[in-house]
Protein backbone atom coordinates (compact mmCIF):
# COMPACT_ATOMS: atom_id res chain seq x y z
CA UNK A 1 0.00 0.00 0.00
CA UNK A 2 1.40 3.44 -0.34
CA UNK A 3 1.25 6.17 2.72
CA UNK A 4 -1.86 7.74 0.92
CA UNK A 5 -3.60 4.07 0.66
CA UNK A 6 -2.89 3.23 4.16
CA UNK A 7 -4.31 6.46 5.36
CA UNK A 8 -7.31 6.26 3.21
CA UNK A 9 -8.30 2.90 4.51
CA UNK A 10 -7.92 3.57 8.42
CA UNK A 11 -10.37 6.83 7.78
CA UNK A 12 -12.97 4.63 5.88
CA UNK A 13 -12.55 1.53 8.47
CA UNK A 14 -10.64 -0.59 6.12
CA UNK A 15 -7.71 -2.78 6.83
CA UNK A 16 -4.47 -1.42 6.36
CA UNK A 17 -1.06 -3.69 5.80
CA UNK A 18 -0.19 -1.56 8.74
CA UNK A 19 -1.68 2.13 10.69
CA UNK A 20 0.05 4.91 8.89
CA UNK A 21 3.13 6.26 11.23
CA UNK A 22 2.65 9.93 11.03
CA UNK A 23 2.33 12.95 12.60
CA UNK A 24 -0.47 15.37 12.41
CA UNK A 25 1.01 18.33 14.03
CA UNK A 26 4.53 20.05 13.06
CA UNK A 27 6.58 19.97 15.23
CA UNK A 28 7.71 22.79 17.94
CA UNK A 29 10.52 25.07 17.19
CA UNK A 30 12.07 24.09 21.07
CA UNK A 31 12.56 20.90 20.45
CA UNK A 32 13.59 20.72 16.67
CA UNK A 33 16.26 23.21 18.42
CA UNK A 34 17.05 20.52 21.14
CA UNK A 35 17.43 17.45 18.19
CA UNK A 36 19.91 19.59 16.30
CA UNK A 37 22.07 19.51 19.33
CA UNK A 38 21.51 16.43 19.87
CA UNK A 39 22.77 15.61 16.57
CA UNK A 40 19.64 16.13 14.08
CA UNK A 41 20.87 17.46 10.70
CA UNK A 42 19.09 21.04 10.42
CA UNK A 43 15.95 20.66 8.56
CA UNK A 44 16.08 21.35 4.92
CA UNK A 45 13.79 20.21 1.60
CA UNK A 46 10.97 18.16 1.83
CA UNK A 47 9.50 16.29 4.86
CA UNK A 48 12.97 16.64 6.75
CA UNK A 49 12.19 15.44 10.02
CA UNK A 50 9.55 12.57 8.59
CA UNK A 51 12.44 11.67 6.72
CA UNK A 52 15.00 11.38 9.88
CA UNK A 53 13.12 9.81 12.26
CA UNK A 54 11.28 7.69 9.13
CA UNK A 55 7.89 8.78 9.41
CA UNK A 56 5.68 8.69 7.12
CA UNK A 57 4.91 11.68 5.00
CA UNK A 58 1.53 14.00 5.48
CA UNK A 59 1.55 17.21 4.10
CA UNK A 60 -0.97 20.08 4.97
CA UNK A 61 -1.93 22.87 3.03
CA UNK A 62 -3.68 25.93 5.46
CA UNK A 63 -5.61 28.47 4.10
CA UNK A 64 -5.86 31.22 6.29
CA UNK A 65 -8.26 33.89 5.86
CA UNK A 66 -6.06 36.82 6.78
CA UNK A 67 -3.17 38.71 4.26
CA UNK A 68 0.35 38.42 5.05
CA UNK A 69 -0.21 42.11 5.48
CA UNK A 70 -2.90 41.75 8.06
CA UNK A 71 -2.47 43.92 11.42
CA UNK A 72 -0.88 41.72 14.32
CA UNK A 73 -1.94 41.64 17.69
CA UNK A 74 -0.16 43.80 20.25
CA UNK A 75 0.10 40.15 22.42
CA UNK A 76 -0.86 36.82 22.43
CA UNK A 77 -4.58 36.91 23.11
CA UNK A 78 -5.17 40.31 22.33
CA UNK A 79 -7.67 41.20 19.55
CA UNK A 80 -7.36 43.29 16.33
CA UNK A 81 -10.82 45.13 16.37
CA UNK A 82 -13.53 45.50 19.30
CA UNK A 83 -16.54 45.99 16.98
CA UNK A 84 -18.47 46.57 13.77
CA UNK A 85 -16.49 49.41 12.65
CA UNK A 86 -13.31 47.67 13.61
CA UNK A 87 -14.14 44.89 11.35
CA UNK A 88 -15.12 47.00 8.73
CA UNK A 89 -11.37 48.73 9.20
CA UNK A 90 -9.99 45.20 8.71
CA UNK A 91 -12.01 43.93 6.06
CA UNK A 92 -9.54 44.75 3.40
CA UNK A 93 -6.98 42.64 5.10
CA UNK A 94 -9.06 39.81 5.70
CA UNK A 95 -10.45 36.79 3.16
CA UNK A 96 -7.55 37.44 0.71
CA UNK A 97 -7.16 35.88 -2.81
CA UNK A 98 -3.64 35.50 -2.38
CA UNK A 99 -4.01 32.92 -0.03
CA UNK A 100 -6.62 30.79 -2.29
CA UNK A 101 -4.29 31.40 -5.05
CA UNK A 102 -0.76 29.97 -2.48
CA UNK A 103 -3.24 27.05 -1.47
CA UNK A 104 -3.85 26.37 -5.53
CA UNK A 105 0.29 26.53 -6.35
CA UNK A 106 1.20 24.40 -3.69
CA UNK A 107 -1.54 21.66 -4.35
CA UNK A 108 -0.46 21.94 -7.95
CA UNK A 109 3.04 21.47 -6.87
CA UNK A 110 2.28 18.38 -4.95
CA UNK A 111 -0.07 16.88 -6.92
CA UNK A 112 2.47 14.43 -8.54
CA UNK A 113 3.52 13.00 -5.59
CA UNK A 114 -0.10 13.01 -4.27
CA UNK A 115 -1.52 10.81 -7.01
CA UNK A 116 1.47 8.62 -6.57
CA UNK A 117 0.60 7.61 -2.85
CA UNK A 118 4.41 8.97 -1.96
CA UNK A 119 2.00 11.05 1.11
CA UNK A 120 -1.19 11.55 2.47
CA UNK A 121 -2.65 15.15 2.61
CA UNK A 122 -4.82 17.37 4.88
CA UNK A 123 -6.35 20.35 4.23
CA UNK A 124 -7.25 23.16 7.46
CA UNK A 125 -9.79 25.77 7.44
CA UNK A 126 -9.92 28.05 10.14
CA UNK A 127 -13.30 27.54 12.10
CA UNK A 128 -15.88 29.20 13.19
CA UNK A 129 -14.77 29.71 17.19
CA UNK A 130 -10.75 29.79 16.22
CA UNK A 131 -11.67 32.96 13.42
CA UNK A 132 -13.23 35.11 15.50
CA UNK A 133 -11.32 35.00 18.28
CA UNK A 134 -8.28 36.08 16.41
CA UNK A 135 -9.79 39.27 15.34
CA UNK A 136 -11.58 39.92 18.73
CA UNK A 137 -8.61 38.34 21.00
CA UNK A 138 -9.60 35.76 23.71
CA UNK A 139 -11.66 37.74 26.05
CA UNK A 140 -13.19 40.05 24.21
CA UNK A 141 -14.36 36.80 21.66
CA UNK A 142 -16.06 35.08 25.35
CA UNK A 143 -18.04 38.16 25.62
CA UNK A 144 -18.64 38.79 21.60
CA UNK A 145 -21.49 35.97 21.83
CA UNK A 146 -23.15 38.55 24.48
CA UNK A 147 -22.22 42.07 23.47
CA UNK A 148 -21.72 41.84 19.27
CA UNK A 149 -24.12 38.51 18.26
CA UNK A 150 -24.65 40.32 15.10
CA UNK A 151 -21.64 41.13 14.30
CA UNK A 152 -20.09 37.46 15.11
CA UNK A 153 -22.67 35.82 12.73
CA UNK A 154 -21.47 38.55 10.13
CA UNK A 155 -18.52 37.41 10.72
CA UNK A 156 -19.02 33.36 10.60
CA UNK A 157 -21.29 34.26 7.30
CA UNK A 158 -17.80 36.08 5.49
CA UNK A 159 -16.01 33.06 6.45
CA UNK A 160 -18.35 30.69 4.90
CA UNK A 161 -18.35 32.34 2.12
CA UNK A 162 -14.47 32.25 1.65
CA UNK A 163 -14.20 29.12 2.97
CA UNK A 164 -16.70 28.19 0.08
CA UNK A 165 -14.92 30.28 -2.90
CA UNK A 166 -11.58 28.85 -1.24
CA UNK A 167 -13.45 25.04 -1.94
CA UNK A 168 -14.69 25.95 -5.46
CA UNK A 169 -11.06 26.66 -6.49
CA UNK A 170 -8.91 23.81 -4.42
CA UNK A 171 -11.02 20.85 -4.76
CA UNK A 172 -11.39 20.43 -8.41
CA UNK A 173 -7.16 20.15 -8.06
CA UNK A 174 -6.67 17.45 -5.32
CA UNK A 175 -8.95 15.88 -2.87
CA UNK A 176 -7.43 15.25 0.36
CA UNK A 177 -7.50 12.59 2.41
CA UNK A 178 -8.77 14.44 5.41
CA UNK A 179 -9.32 18.30 6.69
CA UNK A 180 -9.63 19.86 9.58
CA UNK A 181 -11.58 22.87 11.15
CA UNK A 182 -9.35 24.90 13.70
CA UNK A 183 -11.26 25.59 16.69
CA UNK A 184 -9.85 25.55 19.72
CA UNK A 185 -13.02 25.52 21.45
CA UNK A 186 -12.55 23.10 24.17
CA UNK A 187 -10.17 23.15 27.11
CA UNK A 188 -9.27 20.31 30.06
CA UNK A 189 -13.13 20.83 31.77
CA UNK A 190 -15.00 20.48 28.38
CA UNK A 191 -16.60 23.10 25.66
CA UNK A 192 -15.63 26.57 25.82
CA UNK A 193 -18.90 27.56 25.20
CA UNK A 194 -22.54 26.28 25.41
CA UNK A 195 -24.28 24.15 23.74
CA UNK A 196 -27.39 26.93 22.90
CA UNK A 197 -24.26 29.12 21.55
CA UNK A 198 -22.70 26.85 19.11
CA UNK A 199 -26.21 26.05 17.69
CA UNK A 200 -26.50 29.54 17.01
CA UNK A 201 -23.33 30.61 16.07
CA UNK A 202 -21.33 27.59 14.56
CA UNK A 203 -23.48 25.25 13.71
CA UNK A 204 -25.23 27.02 10.95
CA UNK A 205 -21.97 27.88 9.25
CA UNK A 206 -20.54 24.21 9.16
CA UNK A 207 -23.82 22.93 7.63
CA UNK A 208 -22.85 25.38 4.69
CA UNK A 209 -19.26 24.20 4.31
CA UNK A 210 -19.65 20.50 5.41
CA UNK A 211 -21.70 19.13 2.68
CA UNK A 212 -19.02 20.91 -0.73
CA UNK A 213 -16.25 18.73 1.64
CA UNK A 214 -18.04 15.30 1.83
CA UNK A 215 -19.25 15.56 -2.19
CA UNK A 216 -15.39 15.65 -2.98
CA UNK A 217 -14.64 12.58 -0.80
CA UNK A 218 -13.17 14.26 1.97
CA UNK A 219 -13.33 13.60 5.98
CA UNK A 220 -14.45 15.96 7.76
CA UNK A 221 -12.50 16.34 11.17
CA UNK A 222 -12.06 19.63 13.79
CA UNK A 223 -8.36 20.10 15.66
CA UNK A 224 -9.82 21.32 19.35
CA UNK A 225 -7.63 21.01 22.50
CA UNK A 226 -8.73 19.41 25.75
CA UNK A 227 -11.41 17.58 26.98
CA UNK A 228 -13.34 16.85 23.51
CA UNK A 229 -15.68 13.75 24.71
CA UNK A 230 -18.69 15.78 25.66
CA UNK A 231 -18.95 17.61 22.37
CA UNK A 232 -18.78 15.27 20.13
CA UNK A 233 -22.77 14.59 19.79
CA UNK A 234 -22.24 18.67 18.96
CA UNK A 235 -19.98 18.17 16.07
CA UNK A 236 -21.60 14.77 14.81
CA UNK A 237 -25.13 16.60 14.30
CA UNK A 238 -23.26 19.18 12.00
CA UNK A 239 -21.81 16.03 10.02
CA UNK A 240 -18.24 16.22 11.32
CA UNK A 241 -16.66 12.69 11.23
CA UNK A 242 -13.69 12.89 13.67
CA UNK A 243 -11.39 14.97 16.13
CA UNK A 244 -7.94 15.85 16.95
CA UNK A 245 -5.42 16.16 19.21
CA UNK A 246 -7.37 13.84 21.93
CA UNK A 247 -5.46 14.80 24.77
CA UNK A 248 -4.64 12.43 27.34
CA UNK A 249 -3.94 15.42 30.13
CA UNK A 250 -7.64 16.70 29.74
CA UNK A 251 -8.51 13.02 30.35
CA UNK A 252 -9.71 11.95 27.40
CA UNK A 253 -9.25 8.15 26.31
CA UNK A 254 -9.87 6.59 22.77
CA UNK A 255 -11.01 3.38 23.72
CA UNK A 256 -14.02 4.96 26.02
CA UNK A 257 -14.77 7.01 22.74
CA UNK A 258 -14.36 3.94 20.51
CA UNK A 259 -16.68 2.33 22.77
CA UNK A 260 -19.37 5.21 22.44
CA UNK A 261 -18.97 5.97 18.96
CA UNK A 262 -18.17 3.38 16.81
CA UNK A 263 -17.73 5.12 13.60
CA UNK A 264 -15.45 8.29 14.96
CA UNK A 265 -12.65 9.35 13.20
CA UNK A 266 -9.47 9.63 15.72
CA UNK A 267 -6.15 11.22 15.32
CA UNK A 268 -3.87 11.38 18.05
CA UNK A 269 -4.69 10.29 21.39
CA UNK A 270 -1.23 9.27 22.61
CA UNK A 271 0.06 10.78 25.95
CA UNK A 272 2.79 12.96 25.10
CA UNK A 273 4.04 13.10 28.85
CA UNK A 274 4.98 9.70 29.12
CA UNK A 275 7.37 10.41 26.32
CA UNK A 276 10.21 10.99 28.66
CA UNK A 277 10.10 8.99 30.74
CA UNK A 278 11.87 6.01 28.19
CA UNK A 279 11.11 3.05 26.59
CA UNK A 280 8.72 1.05 29.02
CA UNK A 281 6.48 4.07 29.41
CA UNK A 282 5.88 4.46 25.64
CA UNK A 283 5.14 0.76 25.17
CA UNK A 284 2.92 0.96 28.57
CA UNK A 285 1.02 3.71 26.58
CA UNK A 286 0.50 2.30 23.35
CA UNK A 287 -0.54 -1.14 25.06
CA UNK A 288 -3.41 1.39 26.80
CA UNK A 289 -4.21 2.27 23.31
CA UNK A 290 -4.12 -0.76 21.24
CA UNK A 291 -7.51 -1.47 21.84
CA UNK A 292 -8.76 1.75 19.63
CA UNK A 293 -5.93 0.95 17.33
CA UNK A 294 -7.12 -2.40 16.26
CA UNK A 295 -11.02 -1.28 16.10
CA UNK A 296 -10.25 0.48 13.05
CA UNK A 297 -10.84 4.66 11.91
CA UNK A 298 -7.65 5.78 14.41
CA UNK A 299 -4.82 6.89 13.64
CA UNK A 300 -2.42 7.11 16.87
CA UNK A 301 -0.06 10.23 16.67
CA UNK A 302 1.56 12.23 19.48
CA UNK A 303 -1.54 14.53 21.37
CA UNK A 304 -0.34 17.48 20.25
CA UNK A 305 3.41 18.43 19.36
CA UNK A 306 6.30 16.70 21.12
CA UNK A 307 7.48 18.30 24.13
CA UNK A 308 11.13 19.99 24.21
CA UNK A 309 12.11 17.53 26.96
CA UNK A 310 11.80 14.36 24.69
CA UNK A 311 15.10 14.10 23.80
CA UNK A 312 16.28 12.62 19.97
CA UNK A 313 17.14 9.17 21.02
CA UNK A 314 13.53 9.16 22.74
CA UNK A 315 12.03 10.19 20.42
CA UNK A 316 13.28 7.43 17.69
CA UNK A 317 12.45 4.93 20.12
CA UNK A 318 8.79 6.39 19.51
CA UNK A 319 8.57 5.70 16.36
CA UNK A 320 10.24 2.21 16.38
CA UNK A 321 7.21 1.26 18.74
CA UNK A 322 5.05 3.41 16.60
CA UNK A 323 5.52 1.43 14.18
CA UNK A 324 5.88 -2.07 15.67
CA UNK A 325 2.29 -1.72 17.54
CA UNK A 326 0.97 0.13 13.79
CA UNK A 327 1.49 -3.77 12.54
CA UNK A 328 0.29 -5.38 15.72
CA UNK A 329 -2.99 -3.47 15.39
CA UNK A 330 -3.95 -5.13 12.40
CA UNK A 331 -2.71 -8.83 13.23
CA UNK A 332 -5.59 -11.35 13.10
CA UNK B 1 -36.46 41.14 49.20
CA UNK B 2 -37.60 40.94 46.02
CA UNK B 3 -35.58 43.67 44.66
CA UNK B 4 -32.65 41.71 46.41
CA UNK B 5 -33.58 38.81 44.43
CA UNK B 6 -33.96 40.38 40.99
CA UNK B 7 -30.27 41.84 41.14
CA UNK B 8 -28.58 38.09 41.58
CA UNK B 9 -30.99 37.02 38.63
CA UNK B 10 -29.86 40.18 36.42
CA UNK B 11 -26.44 39.37 37.30
CA UNK B 12 -26.55 35.30 36.41
CA UNK B 13 -28.06 36.64 33.34
CA UNK B 14 -25.08 38.87 32.77
CA UNK B 15 -27.35 42.16 32.35
CA UNK B 16 -25.03 44.60 33.79
CA UNK B 17 -26.79 47.89 33.20
CA UNK B 18 -30.29 46.07 35.30
CA UNK B 19 -27.75 45.11 37.84
CA UNK B 20 -26.39 48.62 38.03
CA UNK B 21 -30.03 50.21 38.18
CA UNK B 22 -31.09 48.32 40.65
CA UNK B 23 -28.41 48.12 43.11
CA UNK B 24 -28.96 52.31 42.53
CA UNK B 25 -32.61 51.73 43.30
CA UNK B 26 -31.75 49.15 46.47
CA UNK B 27 -29.34 51.54 48.18
CA UNK B 28 -31.75 54.42 47.39
CA UNK B 29 -34.75 52.26 49.23
CA UNK B 30 -32.08 52.28 52.16
CA UNK B 31 -31.74 48.44 51.46
CA UNK B 32 -28.61 47.49 53.58
CA UNK B 33 -25.46 47.12 51.78
CA UNK B 34 -24.17 44.58 53.01
CA UNK B 35 -27.85 42.87 51.92
CA UNK B 36 -27.57 44.07 48.73
CA UNK B 37 -23.64 42.61 48.55
CA UNK B 38 -24.68 39.25 50.19
CA UNK B 39 -27.47 38.14 48.99
CA UNK B 40 -27.80 39.88 45.41
CA UNK B 41 -24.20 39.92 44.29
CA UNK B 42 -22.66 37.55 45.73
CA UNK B 43 -25.41 34.95 45.95
CA UNK B 44 -25.87 35.65 42.20
CA UNK B 45 -22.02 34.98 41.44
CA UNK B 46 -21.72 31.75 43.73
CA UNK B 47 -24.79 30.18 41.72
CA UNK B 48 -22.93 30.98 38.41
CA UNK B 49 -20.26 29.52 39.95
CA UNK B 50 -22.03 26.30 40.97
CA UNK B 51 -23.45 26.14 37.32
CA UNK B 52 -20.44 26.55 35.88
CA UNK B 53 -18.44 23.65 38.05
CA UNK B 54 -21.25 21.49 37.09
CA UNK B 55 -21.16 22.42 33.27
CA UNK B 56 -24.59 24.38 33.21
CA UNK B 57 -23.31 27.48 31.92
CA UNK B 58 -19.83 28.29 30.43
CA UNK B 59 -16.69 30.49 30.50
CA UNK B 60 -18.95 33.45 28.59
CA UNK B 61 -22.24 33.37 30.42
CA UNK B 62 -19.53 33.70 34.15
CA UNK B 63 -17.59 36.36 31.89
CA UNK B 64 -20.80 38.56 31.60
CA UNK B 65 -22.06 37.67 35.00
CA UNK B 66 -18.63 39.15 36.96
CA UNK B 67 -19.44 42.30 34.63
CA UNK B 68 -22.20 42.63 36.24
CA UNK B 69 -21.86 41.59 39.13
CA UNK B 70 -18.23 44.46 39.05
CA UNK B 71 -21.04 46.75 37.72
CA UNK B 72 -22.99 46.53 41.01
CA UNK B 73 -19.94 46.53 43.02
CA UNK B 74 -18.77 49.59 41.72
CA UNK B 75 -22.14 51.71 42.99
CA UNK B 76 -21.92 50.08 46.28
CA UNK B 77 -18.06 50.23 46.91
CA UNK B 78 -18.67 53.99 48.49
CA UNK B 79 -21.11 52.58 51.06
CA UNK B 80 -19.39 49.40 52.03
CA UNK B 81 -16.61 51.59 52.66
CA UNK B 82 -18.66 53.63 54.70
CA UNK B 83 -19.81 51.03 57.46
CA UNK B 84 -16.38 49.51 57.18
CA UNK B 85 -17.36 46.44 55.11
CA UNK B 86 -14.64 43.70 55.51
CA UNK B 87 -13.72 41.32 53.13
CA UNK B 88 -13.76 37.43 53.48
CA UNK B 89 -10.01 37.72 52.50
CA UNK B 90 -7.41 38.97 50.36
CA UNK B 91 -5.59 37.20 47.59
CA UNK B 92 -2.81 38.21 44.87
CA UNK B 93 -3.43 36.09 41.89
CA UNK B 94 -1.18 36.26 38.51
CA UNK B 95 -0.18 33.49 35.80
CA UNK B 96 3.72 32.70 36.47
CA UNK B 97 6.62 33.63 35.43
CA UNK B 98 7.23 32.78 31.12
CA UNK B 99 3.65 31.93 30.72
CA UNK B 100 1.42 34.59 29.05
CA UNK B 101 -2.41 32.70 29.24
CA UNK B 102 -4.90 34.50 31.45
CA UNK B 103 -7.93 33.09 30.94
CA UNK B 104 -8.03 30.58 33.30
CA UNK B 105 -6.74 33.09 36.31
CA UNK B 106 -8.92 35.73 34.96
CA UNK B 107 -11.84 33.43 35.69
CA UNK B 108 -10.38 32.36 38.87
CA UNK B 109 -10.22 36.71 39.75
CA UNK B 110 -14.16 36.91 39.17
CA UNK B 111 -14.98 33.70 41.01
CA UNK B 112 -12.68 34.70 44.19
CA UNK B 113 -14.40 38.49 44.16
CA UNK B 114 -17.73 36.54 44.07
CA UNK B 115 -17.03 34.97 46.80
CA UNK B 116 -16.18 37.99 48.77
CA UNK B 117 -12.61 38.33 48.53
CA UNK B 118 -10.62 41.58 47.79
CA UNK B 119 -8.39 40.50 44.85
CA UNK B 120 -5.03 41.78 43.58
CA UNK B 121 -4.51 40.58 40.23
CA UNK B 122 -1.24 41.07 38.91
CA UNK B 123 -1.96 39.61 35.53
CA UNK B 124 0.69 37.35 33.38
CA UNK B 125 4.25 36.60 33.26
CA UNK B 126 4.94 37.26 36.83
CA UNK B 127 7.81 36.42 38.75
CA UNK B 128 8.67 35.48 42.56
CA UNK B 129 9.15 38.80 43.70
CA UNK B 130 6.44 40.28 42.59
CA UNK B 131 4.17 37.63 43.75
CA UNK B 132 5.69 37.86 47.68
CA UNK B 133 5.89 41.36 47.73
CA UNK B 134 2.75 42.25 46.57
CA UNK B 135 0.96 39.59 48.48
CA UNK B 136 2.87 41.62 51.55
CA UNK B 137 1.83 44.97 50.59
CA UNK B 138 -1.70 44.34 50.65
CA UNK B 139 -1.66 41.69 53.35
CA UNK B 140 -2.98 38.94 51.34
CA UNK B 141 -3.87 35.39 52.91
CA UNK B 142 -3.98 33.66 49.34
CA UNK B 143 -1.06 33.67 47.17
CA UNK B 144 -2.72 32.36 44.03
CA UNK B 145 -0.72 30.79 40.78
CA UNK B 146 -2.00 30.10 37.61
CA UNK B 147 -0.04 28.06 34.84
CA UNK B 148 -1.14 26.80 31.26
CA UNK B 149 1.98 25.34 29.84
CA UNK B 150 3.89 21.88 31.28
CA UNK B 151 7.21 24.28 30.39
CA UNK B 152 6.04 26.99 33.37
CA UNK B 153 4.63 24.87 35.27
CA UNK B 154 7.91 24.48 37.32
CA UNK B 155 8.29 28.37 38.33
CA UNK B 156 5.23 27.58 40.86
CA UNK B 157 7.87 25.51 43.00
CA UNK B 158 10.17 29.04 42.22
CA UNK B 159 7.67 31.27 44.02
CA UNK B 160 7.01 28.56 46.90
CA UNK B 161 11.08 28.38 47.22
CA UNK B 162 11.20 32.11 47.54
CA UNK B 163 8.31 32.32 50.79
CA UNK B 164 10.61 29.46 52.48
CA UNK B 165 13.95 31.60 51.91
CA UNK B 166 11.77 34.69 53.24
CA UNK B 167 10.91 33.06 56.36
CA UNK B 168 7.25 33.82 54.79
CA UNK B 169 5.46 30.09 53.80
CA UNK B 170 3.54 29.90 56.94
CA UNK B 171 2.34 33.30 56.27
CA UNK B 172 0.16 32.18 53.51
CA UNK B 173 -2.17 30.05 51.62
CA UNK B 174 -0.73 28.97 48.26
CA UNK B 175 -3.33 27.49 45.59
CA UNK B 176 -2.31 26.80 42.00
CA UNK B 177 -4.27 26.03 39.24
CA UNK B 178 -4.33 25.64 35.52
CA UNK B 179 -4.72 22.93 32.74
CA UNK B 180 -1.31 20.96 33.51
CA UNK B 181 -1.52 21.13 36.94
CA UNK B 182 -3.08 17.85 39.21
CA UNK B 183 -2.96 17.37 42.97
CA UNK B 184 -0.26 15.36 42.83
CA UNK B 185 1.86 18.47 41.19
CA UNK B 186 0.84 20.85 44.23
CA UNK B 187 1.68 18.37 46.65
CA UNK B 188 5.75 17.60 45.18
CA UNK B 189 6.15 21.44 45.29
CA UNK B 190 4.40 22.15 48.36
CA UNK B 191 1.54 24.01 47.40
CA UNK B 192 -1.02 24.21 49.88
CA UNK B 193 -4.43 23.72 47.23
CA UNK B 194 -4.66 22.40 43.64
CA UNK B 195 -7.91 22.96 42.69
CA UNK B 196 -9.44 21.79 39.15
CA UNK B 197 -11.63 25.27 38.38
CA UNK B 198 -12.02 28.44 39.42
CA UNK B 199 -15.71 27.98 41.28
CA UNK B 200 -13.42 25.19 43.63
CA UNK B 201 -10.70 27.70 44.07
CA UNK B 202 -13.49 30.13 45.43
CA UNK B 203 -15.06 27.46 48.03
CA UNK B 204 -11.94 26.35 49.15
CA UNK B 205 -10.53 29.73 49.25
CA UNK B 206 -12.92 30.75 51.77
CA UNK B 207 -13.15 27.49 53.60
CA UNK B 208 -9.31 27.79 54.22
CA UNK B 209 -9.32 31.58 55.02
CA UNK B 210 -11.83 30.86 57.78
CA UNK B 211 -10.30 27.48 59.20
CA UNK B 212 -6.64 29.79 58.99
CA UNK B 213 -8.59 32.30 60.96
CA UNK B 214 -10.00 29.86 64.07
Amino acid sequence: MTNRERVKAVLNGEKPDRLPAVEWASWWDQTVNKWIEQGMPRPEGDDPIQRFYGLDPLRQIWIGPKAADCPAPAHHGAGLMEDEEGYEALKPYLYPEASIESAVQTALAWKEGHERGDYAQWLTLEGFFWFPRTLFGIENHLYSFYDYPELLHQINQDLTEYHLKCLERVLPIYQPEFMTFAEDMSYNLGPMLSKECYDEFMLPYYKQVIPVLKEHGVKVLIDTDGNVEPLIPWFKEAGIEGVLPLERQAGVDVNRIRQNYSEWIMVGGYNKLVMHLGEDAMREEFERILPAMKSGRYVPSVDHQTPPDVTMEQYKIYVKLLKEYGKKAVED
Amino acid sequence: MAIIQEISEYLQKGRAKNVKALVEQALSEGVDAKEILNDGLLSGMMIIGEKFKNNEVFVPEVLVAARAMNTGLTVLEPKLAEIGNEPVGRAVIGTVKGDLHDIGKNLVAMMLKGAGFEVCDLGVDVDADTFISKAEETSADLICMSALLTTTMPNMKDVIDELNNRGLRDKYIVMIGGAPINDSFAKQIGADYYTPDAATCAETAKKAVMEKAS
